[in-house]
């Protein structure tokens, strides 16, 4: 198996669920699309006739988070991303579950 | 047209659903001895890594799928959950949507921890992976259920 694929995986997943996370927190959406009226615009824009909607902005803005981290991580020693262990993975998601709830707290203790 | 790709979401969620159970029972609580002729013992006695490519590919299929018909929920059905004051389920879909995301960073390196022949170095992070990954699916599809039905709920 081939091992550096597996920690440039790695690399990708955790970059870009991080930054998922802290693109929502911080709403720092790449665009935003205005569902009722089938339009997008750049960057994080107001509601103009019906929602704002800055999912899939966020996700955009991971993915470049995310290509950006995994090339940094190409372009380092090989030893140094070895480092990084296969269970960063789970711990990584279960913070940012635990993270997320705590985002939404609101929602559920008013 | 929504009305037939929200049918097809669920679908693929309910096989999506199948699949990961049967995954995270086989791997978390794995069958010791040999024939358990009893509904659990079965259900256990799978061969999980059989499950992960077809895990990963109904993954990405309800989360596009979802995200095709995100927008006509944005519109029509979120205000809807507002006006009946439904908070607590508003945040459980909030949830829903992010916890997708981080589920769907995961499925490259889960992809690779289920690769056969089974890496011994990569047990505990398949198993846990694997975990956390069933809870996500299991909160999108019960958060789903109780959205599309939310005005039976209240009723």
């Amino acid at each position: 198996m081939n091992t550096r694929a597996i920690t440039f995986a790695m690399v990708f997943a955790i970059a870009y669920a991080v930054a998922y996370v802290v693109s929502v927190w911080h709403n720092y959406a790449l665009f935003t699309y205005h569902p009722a009226l089938g339009e997008i615009g750049w960057g994080v824009e107001k509601s103009r006739d019906g929602p704002a909607m800055y999912w899939y902005g966020w996700m955009s803005t991971a993915l470049l988070a995310a290509i950006g981290a995994t090339v940094i991580a190409a372009i380092l020693p090989a030893g140094f991303t070895q480092r990084l262990r296969a269970g960063a993975t789970w711990v990584v998601t279960l913070a940012l579950l635990l993270a997320i709830l705590y985002m939404l707290r609101n929602y559920f203790l008013r | 047209m929504i009305t037939t790709l929200l049918i097809i979401h669920g679908l693929l969620a309910v096989a999506l659903l199948g699949a990961i159970t049967h995954q995270t029972l086989a791997v978390c609580w794995p069958r010791r001895k040999a024939p358990e002729d009893h509904f659990s013992g079965r259900f256990r006695a799978v061969n999980a890594a059989a499950y992960s490519n077809a895990i990963v590919v109904l993954y990405v299929a309800t989360m596009v799928l979802g995200a095709v018909i995100y927008p006509e929920f944005r519109v029509s059905i979120r205000s809807v959950v507002e006006e009946l004051g439904q908070r607590a389920v508003m945040g459980a879909f909030e949830a829903k949507e992010h916890f997708v995301v981080v589920g769907m960073a995961m499925l490259a390196p889960y992809w690779y921890f289920w690769r056969t022949p089974l890496a011994e170095q990569y047990a505990g992070a398949r198993k846990w992976l694997t975990a956390l990954l069933a809870i996500i699916v299991w909160w999108g599809f019960l958060v789903g259920h109780i959205i599309n039905n939310i005005r039976g709920y209240v009723a």
